[in-house]
Parts: C-alpha cells; sequence; structure tokens
C-alpha cells in the first residue's frame, strides 16, 4: 500500500519552543471530539461521500462501540483504481490501527506521524479503551498556534506591566523591593534567589548588562551565604536611578574582611572546595560587577553585604538628596 | 564554531537541548565557578568545559549566560542539573575524552580561551 | 619534554624549584577538584590548576605528579609554597587560562591519553 511520506512533514517546524510545547501540550487538547465513524458494512460508495462532505482524510471504523480499523482516502484511491466494485468498508480498512491515548503528549502523536505517515490516528480513552477522538496535522497545528498565543500574551501582558510600573505610579519615588530568603548549607536550592531577581529584572525591562552584573553579583553573595551561614536574606530595593541589593546572614562572620577581599583567598572547608566553590573568589568577583560595595561583619553574628548599581548613566551618587 | 561542530569534534552525547547553531567563540575549560564568573564580557558565546555535574554548573551559565556546557569523561549531569538546563534553555554535552584532550582537540581548531580572546579584541 | 624546556617554552614563572627542573614531563592533567585528580592523575603527570591552597601539595605528592602549574597568573599561597618545597614538588604559574596552557601543551605532544 502507498503511503504519503515525509517531505511535508519537514514543515513543521523544529524550534525548541514548538517542542517544548509538544511536550507540554496533551493528545486531548487538540484532538477532535466531533467523531464521524463508519461501520465495517458501510459500502464504500457511500464513504466516498462521508469523506467528501466532512472534508476528512480518514475516517475510524467502529463495530458496536468498537473500534475496529481505519479507512482513508488512499484505500478509497486504491479501490477506485481498481475498477470500484461494489464492497463494504470492511473489505478495504486497516486493521492495524495506530492509535494514541488521551494523556500522551502531543509530541507523540508528531513523533507518530512521521513514523508512519498518516495524518490522522484515532484516539482512545486509557482506562475504558473507548474511541474519544481524532487527532489530525490540523488539530496539532491550530492547538500549538493557540498555545503559542495564550504564552506569548500572557508575558507581554506581564512585561508590559512591570516594566511602566515606575510611570503609571504617582508618588515623589517609587521604589520596587523584592525580598528573597536564603536556606543555608542546600546546595540543591542555591542560586534560586538569584534566578528569580534576574527574571523579575528582565520583566522590569532593566537593561542586560545591568541585569547580568547583578545576577553574578547576587549569586556569589547567595553562595556565600549557603557555603557557611546558617540562612541569610536577600533584600534588592529598584528605583529608576539605581539597584541596591542587602545581604544579610546569621553565619559565622568574617574575622578580617581585607584577607577575604584577596582574589584567592578562601576559607571554605575542602567538601566545598569538591563542588567547585571556596576557589576565593566570590567577593571579588561581585566587586568587579557593581559600582559600590560596603561590607560589615561581626565575628559569631554574622555579615552584611551592601552593593549598588546605578541604572541611569547620569546618576552618580547613590543617594537621593531631595528630589532628582 | 557552531556548537554543533564542537559536539562532533568532542565525540560527545546531547543531553539537553536542540538547537546546535549557536556560535561559539571561546572556550572554558574550569572547575571552580567562581573564576567561570570573572570573565564577565565575553559569556554569552562560551561553552563551558567542566567535570562537576551538579545543578550549580548550570546556575552559574544561567547567571553569566553561558549558552552551553560540555561534561567531560563521560560524566552524565544529576536529574536536578538536567530540569535546571531545559527551564532555562542552555544546550548540555557530554564527551568521554578528559578535560586535558577535550581542552587540546579544540584548542588545535583553533578556539581561543577567555585571555586570548580579550587580547585579540 | 623535560619540565625545564617547557617553562622556557611557556614563559612560566617559577614559585618553587623544589627537587629540581629536570624532570621529565610524562603526561598533562587538568581539573581543579582534589577528588578527580587523586584518582586519575598519573605518576609525572604536569598539573594544572586554579587551586591555590596547600592541598594541592598533597595530591601532587600522593600520586608522585611532576609539577603543578597555576593558570590565569594567581599566585599560591605562602603555605603552598613551603609545603611545596618540603614535599619536593616543583610550582610554576602561568598567565594563560587553563584552556590555553592545555591546548598549547597538547600541541607540543604532552598527550592527556596514556
Amino acid at each position: 500500500m502507498q503511503r504519503i511520506y515525509g517531505s511535508e512533514m519537514t514543515t513543521y517546524p523544529k524550534a525548541p519552543k514548538i517542542q517544548e510545547l509538544g511536550y507540554e501540550l496533551k493528545v486531548r487538547e487538540t484532538m477532535d471530539k466531533n467523531l464521524i465513524t463508519v461501520q465495517p458494512e458501510t459500502s464504500m460508495n457511500k464513504l466516498r461521500g462521508v469523506l467528501r462532505s466532512n472534508r476528512i482524510s480518514g475516517i475510524p471504523v467502529t463495530s458496536k462501540g468498537k473500534l475496529v480499523g481505519v479507512i482513508c482516502v488512499e484505500d478509497l484511491v486504491n479501490w477506485l483504481m481498481a475498477g470500484a466494485k461494489d464492497c463494504s468498508v470492511k473489505e478495504k480498512m486497516s486493521k492495524n490501527v495506530v492509535t494514541l491515548y488521551t494523556d500522551e503528549p502531543l509530541i507523540h502523536a508528531i513523533n507518530k506521524f512521521e513514523q508512519y505517515g498518516f495524518f490522522h490516528f484515532p484516539v482512545l480513552d486509557r482506562l475504558s479503551s473507548k474511541l474519544v477522538g481524532i487527532v489530525t496535522r490540523e488539530g496539532i497545528i491550530r492547538g500549538l498556534l493557540k498555545k503559542l498565543e495564550i504564552d506569548y500574551r500572557e508575558e507581554e501582558i506581564r512585561r508590559y506591566r512591570a516594566s511602566h510600573v515606575f510611570e503609571d505610579m504617582l508618588a515623589d519615588k517609587t521604589s520596587l523591593i523584592f525580598k528573597y530568603y536564603v536556606v543555608g548549607q542546600d546546595f540543591n536550592r542555591a542560586g534560586e534567589s538569584a534566578s528569580a531577581l534576574k527574571k523579575t529584572l528582565k520583566r522590569l525591562q532593566t537593561h542586560p548588562e545591568i541585569v547580568r552584573r547583578v545576577a553574578i553579583a547576587v549569586y556569589e553573595a547567595e553562595m556565600n551565604v549557603v557555603i557557611y551561614a546558617r540562612g541569610g536574606e536577600i533584600t534588592t530595593e529598584v528605583d529608576p536611578n539605581q539597584i541596591r541589593v542587602k545581604v544579610e546572614d546569621s553565619g559565622p562572620g568574617i574575622p578580617d574582611i581585607e584577607k577575604a577581599m584577596r582574589p584567592g583567598y578562601s576559607t571554605a572547608p575542602d567538601w566545598v572546595r569538591e563542588l567547585g566553590f571556596g576557589a576565593g573568589m566570590g567577593l571579588n568577583n561581585i566587586k568587579k560587577c557593581v559600582d559600590e560595595m560596603n561590607i560589615t561583619s561581626t565575628v559569631g553574628k554574622g555579615t552584611h553585604l551592601e552593593m549598588y548599581v546605578a541604572t541611569k548613566k547620569e546618576s552618580v551618587s547613590y543617594e537621593v538628596k531631595g528630589a532628582d | 564554531m557552531k556548537l554543533g561542530k564542537i559536539k562532533e569534534i568532542l565525540k560527545a552525547d546531547l543531553i539537553v537541548g536542540s538547537s546546535l547553531e549557536t556560535e561559539i567563540k571561546i572556550i572554558c575549560a574550569c572547575d571552580l565557578m567562581s573564576d567561570v564568573l570573572s570573565c564577565i564580557q565575553i559569556q554569552s558565546s562560551s561553552l563551558l568545559l567542566t567535570n562537576l555535574t551538579h545543578p550549580q554548573v548550570v546556575r552559574t551559565a544561567e547567571m553569566a549566560e553561558i549558552p552551553a556546557i560540555c561534561f567531560v569523561r563521560g560524566k552524565k549531569p544529576q536529574d536536578l542539573t538536567m530540569d535546571l538546563a531545559k527551564k532555562n534553555g542552555i544546550v548540555l554535552l557530554s564527551s568521554s575524552f578528559s578535560l586535558y584532550e577535550a581542552s587540546g582537540q579544540l584548542y588545535e581548531e583553533g578556539l581561543p580561551g577567555c585571555s586570548e580572546y580579550m587580547e585579540a579584541r | 619534554m623535560k619540565l625545564r624546556e617547557l617553562i622556557k617554552k611557556f614563559n612560566l614563572e617559577i614559585k618553587c624549584v623544589a627537587n629540581g627542573l629536570d624532570r621529565k614531563i610524562e603526561g598533562g592533567y587538568v581539573s581543579d577538584l582534589l577528588s578527580d585528580v587523586i584518582a586519575n592523575g598519573k605518576a609525572g603527570d604536569l598539573w594544572v590548576t586554579l587551586q591555590l591552597h596547600q592541598n594541592i601539595v598533597a595530591v601532587a605528592s600522593l600520586n608522585n605528579l611532576a609539577a603543578i602549574v597555576i593558570v590565569n597568573g594567581r599566585q599560591p599561597e605562602e603555605e603552598t609554597i613551603e609545603k611545596a618545597e618540603k614535599e619536593g614538588i616543583p610550582i610554576m604559574v602561568s598567565k594563560m587560562s587553563a584552556f590555553e596552557l592545555v591546548g598549547r601543551l597538547h600541541s607540543a605532544g604532552i598527550s592527556g591519553m596514556r
């Protein structure tokens, strides 16, 4: 039997986002629930009419509510080519039906299209094995586009709202404060705060270079809290002119700050070095990224680190003295 | 050099990610995260070669906007590492070469390291 | 290649001569993880690393490595140099990054595979 293969398949965009959606969306979200079926006894002549009036390329064949086969346009064409002798669907249908389950990720459907070269697969409910829908190429494209559009619109709205917040608020001075709680010694979660802050700054449409500098500085500070302290807090204050980050921890404190600032100097225990940290570059990296940095520390109590990054080129001083 | 070509040279497996089209201009061979972060100007077109497979490697790459990481000695990343990479669109590769050999191979192909690239600019 | 020739060829800064610079370099290893070097470093290897603390000497001693080269122009701690003198491990510093130094060593014929 001849099947229509391949080259049409490559029109599927293989951009990563589409693939991601392929895993996110399920077959049930893109299947066509308006099921048109025929019975094994239906004549091929009648089938022709059904296919044409519904403008579909394939139909599941059911008998007493059960899926027994599938018949498509090609089967009809082959029947026509062979002389169109009067017969029933039963004789021309394909009994080995390739099906999908409602809960499978959409990527399975896409893969099956490529694998088999069909453009329609009946969908069964996993528990009851009942035929509940049919998935087609058009359905998939429609589903993907719909999801893309929704995601895109949501992100646009979020970004728009966030980036205009300084302009929309009526005040003499507006600043946003983001606070993050850091759990000491938890290496699996270390870096979450820096990551969240980074995404937040991106939403605020902060200049990408500034975002990167702040993200790296906060990441290094967060790692220090995780490595040395029981826990800590990262408070970030963002206003139109600058970003100010305060990192306070309840850790052992730094006995000699000057020494600690020296590149390569580290008091990290061996197990920390084995994880790739504790090389003694952290504080130095922070200094390189920010415009100004202050550390105070009390041995036995904790460390307090403050850093500033100017976001407007004109602002040099980080202290707001009166109106801008 | 495209990431796909580097994958071939290192005979690496693709573990996470789908795009091998990224243009890689610099190689960083390093196991110390702070050092990876200190070369701040040029990370968005660099490839990190490392022995470490824990999630912090991906966090570091995320902060520095490094698009791809290649683990050496055939090391495969932990599950949490892979999840983080997927979420942040970072490509993960794994090569059975040692860090030494992988560096040697790529150096011979003309790819520069951090300081050479900066000097040339 | 002998250590002495390598130092000259790649312009390495000598921090500690220890037992002398005439040892033959059998191969190369680059890693910043001590456990990794202990497991895979071979006798006669030239170890390229960014680590600066004295534990690197213990590891080099344990595996009978030929010498240590610290990269990125970093300077080893004083205790590290003292220990290296005691244990007989030569230490050098290179301004290049690990990737660049290893690349050149590799081109010069010093292999990582043995």
